[in-house]
């Protein structure tokens, strides 16, 4: 099997054709994935807040906002790569016609989760907005999160896309969500500390890349924890560079007869 | 030098052979037909050549490159139609153009209106593929294909589905691009088409090639008055489902 790195022009174009109907459709898209981490914000920071004042001498409210900002880009890459590239592959059959270009398969993989991280930039960064509006950014740091909201949604990317690859058919998504998406979301710290869980949640949670992203986020936003920021960048950084291959071996199975 | 060259092409789903060690020679400048019965190789043999299926035996060179390993170079100058119409649906019949131009690295600012006109879509330049009739999608895939200046172009089935008129329009397109130097390869298992587009062609059965020739050289081999009647002699009359 041929292993090759991406060429960065390719991986652009394949790239920037998802821009141009994201150009489209944004307007639609936007505001539901947007929506559910604001929703989240205020049932849990300002209805749980309510009772619980504060974590680990946090403002609740503050403690989970940081943490909501790690999730939206999450869910907005998630979305993504699932249901959206299955339709590119399967339905739409895209990528066969990229491939009949001078576009091969680790180029097309760069491309979209390039994009897919973009995706989660722009949701981060609209929630991160809208934390601001609350008053809850508590360091100038908060300024640095999308540079870092990029290195965790690559990660997310090369998952969802070898899951998506791997499964192909839109039946199974479920499966990913339920047993996947859903649990990371609840328990990589968003919501609460993992301090005073058993020591093997902990473990858990180390191998799952929300958790180092939440760890990052939270540094930045109510920091500057800069250590626990470099600590878990690094993290994201060896975990996605050692995953890329994955999708590549899989979307090139699926594709590449 | 043949545009494409095929020589013990072999390839195996598993334990189905598809293409058991054909050989081929498409000559520049003509147009080529791969003609055979459903699930006999004829699209297998296609994707191999524009680099959606792996060669897994054999020699397979396109252009004076080899397949298996300049693939890129290749595809950068191949055009290729394939048999579903796997538009953009998200994005306007210009803009599948402009895309596609993307993909290929080329500048294509001029080219997209002259491509267009081709087509008969100068009027549709903003409609999206969904609203287009199935004749007008298939002429949106061959300009699409035309947009890198391709040395060759390779159509699988470009008129199965199509309406007689819908089918005159794109064997017009096709003798137009023969007129001007283009290789074309296809395959089809429409007779008629075959006898009035191809200037030479295989017969493919059961992953092999069985015969080969120009349309006349069938003919007359197989003393036969159209491809029709040659195409039975050669598969039988059974059915192949």
């Amino acid at each position: 099997m041929r292993l090759a790195l991406p060429n960065p022009k390719m991986a652009w174009r394949v790239w920037r054709r998802d821009l141009r109907v994201f150009s489209y459709l944004w307007k639609g898209a936007l505001l539901p994935t947007f929506l559910d981490p604001v929703v989240y914000l205020l049932a849990m920071g300002f209805g749980l807040g309510t009772y619980l004042a504060s974590v680990n001498g946090i403002p609740y409210k503050d403690f989970i906002a940081s943490g909501l900002v790690a999730s939206a880009a999450m869910w907005a890459t998630v979305f993504e790569t699932t249901y959206n590239v299955h339709f590119r592959m399967t339905e739409y059959r895209l990528y066969d016609n990229m491939l009949s270009t001078p576009v091969e398969v680790e180029d097309l993989v760069a491309g979209e989760m390039a994009w897919a991280c973009t995706r989660a930039v722009i949701y981060g960064t609209a929630f991160l907005l809208v934390v601001l509006i609350f008053g809850l950014i508590d360091s100038p740091w908060a300024v640095l999160t999308p540079a870092f909201l990029v290195l965790g949604s690559a990660c997310f990317a090369a998952i969802g896309l070898s899951f998506t690859a791997i499964v192909g058919k839109v039946d199974y998504f479920t499966y990913y969500y339920t047993l996947f998406v859903t649990p990371m979301f609840l328990f990589s710290g968003i919501f609460y500390p993992l301090d005073r869980l058993p020591d093997w949640t902990h473990v858990v949670a180390w191998f799952t890349p929300l958790y180092h992203l939440v760890r990052i986020t939270r540094g930045l936003i109510l920091g500057p924890d800069a250590l626990s920021v470099i600590g878990n960048s690094a993290w994201l950084l060896v975990v996605t560079s050692a995953l890329f291959i994955v999708p590549v071996i899989f979307m090139r199975r699926r594709l590449v007869a | 030098m043949s545009a494409v060259e095929g020589r013990a092409l072999y390839k195996a789903y598993g334990d189905l052979v598809a293409v058991d060690h054909i050989d081929f020679d498409v000559p520049e400048r003509e147009c080529f037909g791969f003609l055979g019965p459903n699930g006999a190789g004829k699209t297998t043999t296609m994707k191999m050549i524009y680099g959606l299926a792996h060669v897994d035996g054999g020699e397979l060179r396109v252009l004076g490159l080899d397949a298996r390993t300049q693939r890129r170079a290749v595809k950068s100058r191949l055009g290729v139609v394939p048999q579903e119409a796997n538009l953009d649906w998200d994005l306007t019949v210009r803009e599948n153009l402009v895309q596609q131009a993307l993909y290929h690295g080329v500048n294509a600012d001029g080219r997209i209106d002259e491509l267009l006109e081709l087509a008969q879509l100068s009027a549709r330049t903003q409609s999206k593929p969904r609203e287009l009739s199935g004749g007008m999608q298939k002429r949106l895939l061959i300009a699409r294909a035309l947009i890198n200046n391709p040395d060759l172009i390779v159509l699988d089935e470009p008129t199965t589905g199509l309406d007689p008129q819908a089918r005159l329009a794109v064997w017009d397109l096709l003798e137009g691009l023969k007129g001007q130097g283009v290789t074309l390869i296809l395959t089809t298992h429409y007779m008629e088409e075959a006898e009035r587009i191809c200037d030479r062609l295989v017969i493919m059965d059961h992953a092999k090639i069985v015969e080969s020739g120009t349309p006349g050289e069938l003919l007359e081999r197989f003393g036969q008055p159209n491809l029709e009647g040659v195409f039975i002699e050669i598969t039988g009359r059974g059915l192949r489902e």
